[in-house]
């Protein structure tokens, strides 16, 4: 009787203290309710206007879309296969159409799991809670954020129908790979629409939500597949799909769409054009103005950047004899710009975007090596009075440099050729010519006509400038050479026309402004010298690979070889092209000898132009009416007719340009 | 063990205070509560439904809001361009005068300008004047012939930039126009007070009226009228020539002259402006080198 008795009260206690607590508990519940709506988050209302964003859009030059910035394509559920709304109810919430925002058992279960087994979390998060946190919350993992997140999902249920949640949840879901909402997640990893998915791909995409990183196909396809896997199973026991149904779809490996494979641009012009932008509106109007801008790609030129820098990149490996994927391979960079606006065209900034985001094009300052010579003969000619002809000597030369050793530049093939006419001189890149003419010039003057041609990078005031020492981007060096290309006017380079805001109105537009920097006739005596570095000179393997068009350009290597440039144009568009290594490292192909701009970047150059200007009538470049042509002895800059009575067939004759002033064989100049 | 005063004496006891009435009706309120929270959800929806009442006074805060406030800001920093703009447009419709048109767009703003307006604030203008902005046959050729699309007018600290612009937006002719030089377009022939010996310019240009005039009469009739292209304001002035100063820079091809007016002891000067060569022959004559 006593032990039945014991049993009975000790029922009884429990009862009791179970309803008081239970009653504390509730009270403690209203009390923290009261507490806690004060700091909760509005909620919009109707709650679809949380997916309503305006979107930024850039158009190439041709109108085609480029990117849409903060893109969400919102569709209706009915637009939805039902295998993806399937599988995500089974995977996230298979009872959602039940509870009203929170699932009590599997809450329960999940605290019961996470307070008493050590190391272990139960996430018990239903789809309405999720929508909160993804609308509201930090990725913080508070007890306090998950009761807020709780309170406002139990007002979102009380505000909405399950078919409105289920909508705003599904489009505005993350998906990885830049994919929100489950259209855009479709169409940039399936390259069809939500409602075209199959059992297969849409059970993929369900299990990509849980960790967009981690199982991004793109990047760890197994872990999506076996993601896919745990999806798929979920559905079987839910009862969406049968056993064999799972089964046939485990089976299945979905064949990804690759044109857009990950949330950032994917493209180095877009990123420049961006920053661009930002510099000038800031973040807020690029990324949620709705703002369009008409960019200055053009996407056939770009895709023939791409193309050429790969398959130069590629030819490079090959001379160099990397053959490994894990060894270290050499980058590249290539910027074409249209002469007669400065519109950049076509913009790549390295190998791969996907591996390496560095734009080299934008960001690489590199020696540029003797493609720097064009300023330095420019500056001769116009503060000096030298012309093409004019006589000096490759010699040994040795430039006193205050506080330290005398500076003894040395030419490239370690020889020295005596007496030459200037045209020759750079045709050859002879180094002892460029120093002398440094020595009396001066570098300043050399970096004065480098700056008003468009470097902006800062450039020293040292002798060696005149080899190209100073660091400067592709970028820069496109935009200087169509100086040249354009007989000495400027035009700023840029990479968009427009911008409007998302009613069309009109908030800028680039007007193609001319500087007339650079002397006319003199520019076209360097345009003429650099025409021959294409014809015989160190470009030569441009007309070697089939590129028969006016062109002038000129090769740049630095000492090391640790970078090799070729920058050159046609009368419209002007291109430069860097190739190196990130690192400080050698570009020597398999024999260990060293790859220069002729042979690293010139064919890429060549390569590209070819494409480019496949479709476009030819033209040489405008010669101005005070020029004469007169044709020479390298040697002596004298005429051969007058200087020989029978032209001398050894002798080697170039044919300059010069103004009318500009005399031949002038006492007196050798 | 002793047994309490309270507690039951009975099994009976035991069952009737278990079973009490109080008993049951806590337990099934119990049950209910829970049951029916269960089934129902009414805890939840209780909840839900106070949240939504306040939902109005609480604050916008969170993920979405943000997102909403930076696109918020963008508009509105978009639209405060635009309204500038639109301000900026109407000002410059609205223009009578170049004076009008430069003071309507601040440095840094833009704004198109109708092929019809820039014709119509260009007829306003006297024809030496009118020829100091553009050539008419060159604007007749810009306007009418070459591949003009639009006049692109730009705001720059003290004037404005007018550029002439094809469908390709490039630049086919431009005109800077300092604030000074449209006073002096606008106002040209406007006396200025002050005498020309304190005026920049003229020194050792500056030659008594009679010698001026003398100098100027001894010209082919031809030329003189290139020398005072424009006499209007010099014959509406009153008082009299005392001093006439040749500017020593020429601009355009032009010569400023400026004709120094006293009357009841204050002195004026009121600037045309000649032809460069026209000049040249005037100085000869004043140097005594002339024909």
């Amino acid at each position: 009787m006593n032990l039945f008795l014991r049993v009975i009260k000790l029922v009884r206690f429990c009862l009791f203290l179970g309803l008081i607590l239970v009653s504390i508990g509730m009270l403690c519940g209203m009390f923290l309710v009261f507490y806690a709506a004060k700091d909760l988050p509005k909620l919009p209302s109707p709650l679809s206007r949380i997916i309503e964003r305006p979107q930024t859009q850039v158009f190439a030059s041709n109108g085609q879309v480029l990117i849409t910035l903060g893109e969400r394509k919102t569709i209706p559920l009915n637009m939805v296969s039902q295998d993806f709304i399937n599988a995500i109810l089974a995977t996230e919430d298979h009872r959602f159409f039940e509870h009203h925002g929170v699932n009590k058992l599997r809450t329960l279960k999940g605290l019961y799991i996470t307070l008493f087994k050590s190391g272990k979390v139960q996430g018990a998060s239903t789809i309405t809670q999720q929508l909160a946190k993804n609308l509201f919350f930090s990725f913080e993992k508070t007890y306090q954020r998950k009761f807020k997140e709780l309170l406002v999902a139990l007002q979102i249920e009380t505000s909405n129908t399950k078919q409105e949640i289920l909508h705003a949840y599904i489009n505005q879901i993350h998906f990885g790979a830049g994919a929100q909402g489950v259209e855009k997640a479709s169409r940039v990893f399936f390259g069809k629409s939500a409602l075209d998915l199959n059992l297969a791909e849409a059970a993929l995409l369900a299990g990509l939500p849980k960790s967009p990183t981690n199982y991004n196909p793109y990047r760890h396809y197994d872990r999506a597949i076996k993601r896919r896997r745990v999806v798929l199973k979920r559905m079987a026991q839910v009862g969406f799909i049968s056993d064999l149904e799972a089964q046939q779809a485990m089976l299945s490996r979905p064949a990804l769409h690759h044109e857009q494979s990950d949330s950032r641009t994917g493209s180095y012009f877009l990123d420049a054009l961006i920053n661009d932008l930002i510099l000038k509106y800031g973040e807020d109007v690029v990324y949620h103005g709705g703002i369009k801008v008409f960019a200055t790609i053009d996407t056939r030129l770009q895709s023939y950047a791409r193309q050429s820098l790969k398959k130069g990149l590629e030819r490079l490996d090959t001379m160099m004899g990397i053959h490994q994927e894990k060894e270290d391979h050499p980058q590249g960079a290539l910027v074409a710009i249209d002469t007669g606006s400065g519109a950049v065209k076509a913009l790549v900034g390295g190998r791969d975007y996907y591996k390496s985001e560095f734009n080299r094009a934008m960001n690489s300052q590199r020696q540029s090596g003797s493609s720097f010579k064009p300023f330095l003969y420019y500056s001769a000619f116009k503060t000096l009075g030298f012309h093409p002809e004019t006589i000096m000597t490759d010699m040994p030369v040795s430039i006193p440099v205050k506080g330290t050793a005398d500076w003894e530049p040395k030419n490239f093939n370690k020889t020295f050729s005596g007496d030459m006419i200037l045209k020759k001189a750079l045709i050859n890149s002879v180094n002892t010519i460029a120093a002398q003419i440094v020595e009396k010039i001066g570098p300043r003057a050399v970096n004065a006509t480098a700056k008003i041609c468009g470097i902006k990078s800062p450039l020293k005031d040292v002798y060696s400038v005149a080899l190209g020492t100073s660091n400067v981007t592709p970028f820069e060096m496109a935009s200087a050479y169509t100086v040249f290309a354009n007989l000495g006017v400027r035009h700023d380079p840029f990479f968009f026309w427009r911008v409007e805001d998302a009613f069309g109105r009109v908030i800028f537009e680039h007007i193609v402004q001319e500087k007339q920097v650079l002397e006319p006739t003199i520019t076209y005596q360097i345009v003429d010298m650099m025409k021959s570095v294409i014809e015989t000179g160190s470009g030569r393997s441009i007309r070697q690979m089939g590129f028969n068009r006016s062109a002038a350009g000129k090769t740049g290597t630095t000492d090391s070889y640790n970078d090799a440039w070729f920058t050159g144009f046609t009368p419209t568009l002007c291109t430069s092209v860097w190739t190196g290594f990130d690192k400080q490292k050698k570009l020597v192909d398999v024999n260990r000898v060293g790859i220069t701009g002729g042979k690293g970047a010139a064919p890429i150059w060549a390569d590209f132009m070819i494409n480019a200007l496949k479709s476009e009538p030819e033209r040489d470049f405008p010669i101005p009416d005070d020029i004469r042509f007169e044709t020479v002895d390298t040697k002596t800059g004298c005429n051969p007719k007058e200087d020989n009575e029978t032209i001398n067939e050894t002798i080697e004759v170039l044919k300059v340009p010069l103004k009318p002033e500009q005399q031949l064989c002038v006492e007196g100049e050798l | 063990m002793i047994q309490q005063w309270y507690e039951p004496f009975s099994f009976s006891e035991v069952l009737r205070r278990t079973f009490s009435f109080l008993n049951i009706a806590v337990f099934i309120i119990t049950a209910i509560v829970i049951f029916s929270e269960l089934r129902f959800d009414w805890f939840e929806n209780l909840v839900g439904s106070y949240l939504v009442s306040t939902n109005e006074s609480r604050p916008e805060t969170g993920a979405v809001w943000d997102t909403g406030k930076q696109t918020a800001s963008a508009h509105e920093y978009l639209n405060e361009i635009i309204s500038k703009k639109e301000d900026t447009r109407q000002s410059v419709h609205q223009a009578e005068t170049f004076l009008d048109l430069a003071s309507g767009i601040l440095p840094g703003q833009w704004v198109t300008l109708e092929k019809e307006q820039f014709k119509r604030l260009y007829l306003t203008l006297e024809k030496p004047i009118a020829l100091k902005i553009i050539e008419p046959a060159q604007l007749v050729w810009l306007l009418n012939g070459g591949s003009l699309d639009r006049i692109f007018c730009e705001g720059i600290t003290g004037g404005i930039k007018l550029y002439f612009i094809d469908s390709e937006n490039r630049v086919v002719k431009q005109i800077d126009l300092e604030k000074e030089d449209i006073l002096e377009i606008e106002n040209g022939g406007k006396p200025v007070p002050g005498e020309l010996a304190d005026m920049e310019g003229f020194s050792g240009r500056i030659y008594p009226a009679r010698v001026f005039f003398d100098a100027l009469f001894k010209l082919p009739v031809d030329i003189i009228p290139d020398l005072m292209m424009d006499p209007k304001p010099l014959l509406k002035q009153d008082g009299k020539i005392i001093n006439v100063g040749i500017w020593n820079e020429a601009i355009s091809g032009y010569i400023r002259l400026g004709f120094e007016f006293e009357e009841k002891k204050s002195k004026q000067v009121i600037f045309i402006k000649g032809r460069e060569w026209a000049v040249w022959q005037l100085s000869l004559n004043l140097k005594g080198e002339g024909n």
